[in-house]
């Protein structure tokens, strides 16, 4: 489900199905040597995450992206988001980043990092079976949390 | 010249009635459109999306067929890629819905090892027959939907989505 008004209804009265949260987390780099990637790496994500919200939509809630400066303290923030995630009832909470600095964050559990892959130039059909293949290394992921 | 004068009276009156018939028409003909425009309505194709699979490799084994279209939701135009699980039974065509009826995951044929001839959905374990009946016991309440399924020109076309009519 995405976090949007219409499926907060359903989520709602499916509260004991729908037991995951996805949280996808993306740095904002916005000098001239990181624009580029950065807006890259923020297709891709959410790419990515839109698909995964496809497959599981009856058992994941997909939160819009957490965008964040590139000084912001990592360790802080994800104090600051499990803290809110603990006020609803998720059974299992996902973070997917392609900011390898949350590699080195240690306290946020289930971080899923991934390297971006740059889809700008692909053709429509090519950046699907590319984001299909993609999907295809995180489904597993979940599947054995869920296990 | 003509020998029929015009009086006064007679032009007044021709002047009115084509004044009249002119304002007459001006509010009947908007009201006319509106009555026979359903029947102007213009169909295009039916709604059919052409997809790049051949009609005549899909076999009795359910296959993945995607197919895109563009939606339009409010201002904002996107494509999406929908699939369907296309497989054939004797001459005939049948296309499911992948979409479960349990909480909208998609379901995949196969997807659990222990129950290769059922459809499978990873989210809460729903399972259904290949016809698309869901399985008594598991989460679905309801059997898959339907797409109408048609062959143009050697390709698999889909069109809109209806209750499994299968089962």
């Amino acid at each position: 489900m995405h976090f949007i008004g219409k499926d907060m209804d359903q989520y709602l009265s499916q509260k004991d199905y729908v037991d995951t949260a996805v949280v996808p987390l993306l740095q904002l780099d916005l000098s001239e040597a990181g624009l580029k990637s950065s807006a890259g790496a923020s297709e891709y994500l959410q790419s990515l995450t839109a698909l995964l919200e496809k497959q599981f939509k009856g058992r994941i809630l997909l939160f819009p992206p957490v965008a964040y400066a590139k000084s912001t303290d990592r360790l802080r923030l994800s104090n600051e988001l499990s803290i809110e995630m603990k006020k609803a009832d998720f059974k299992h909470v996902f973070y997917m980043t392609t900011d390898a600095e949350w590699r080195s964050v240690e306290e946020l559990k289930n971080v899923l990092w991934l390297p971006a892959i740059p889809t700008e130039h692909m053709d429509r059909n090519f950046k699907q079976s590319v984001m299909e293949d993609q999907l295809r290394q995180v489904l597993p992921l979940f599947l054995k949390e869920w296990s | 010249m003509s020998n029929n004068r015009v009086s006064r009276r007679q032009f007044l009156g021709y002047t009115l009635t084509g004044v009249g018939g002119f304002m007459a028409a001006g509010m009947l003909m908007p009201m006319v459109r509106f009555a026979v425009d359903p029947v102007l309505q213009q169909k295009d194709g039916g709604d059919f999306v052409l997809t790049d699979q051949r009609a005549e490799d899909i076999t009795e084994e359910p296959v993945r067929v995607d197919f895109t279209f563009e939606q339009t939701d409010a201002w904002y135009v996107s494509e999406v890629t929908n699939s369907a699980w296309v497989y054939r039974e004797g001459d005939k065509l049948i296309a499911l819905s992948p979409v479960c009826k349990h909480l909208g995951c998609t379901v995949n044929w196969a997807g659990d090892p222990e129950h290769p001839t059922q459809f499978f959905c990873p989210c809460h374990a729903g399972r259904y027959e290949k016809n698309g009946q869901n399985i008594a016991g598991t989460p679905p309440l309801g059997p898959l939907d339907e797409y109408l399924v048609e062959e143009q020109d050697g390709y698999v076309a889909i069109g809109a989505v209806r209750p499994n009519t299968l089962v």
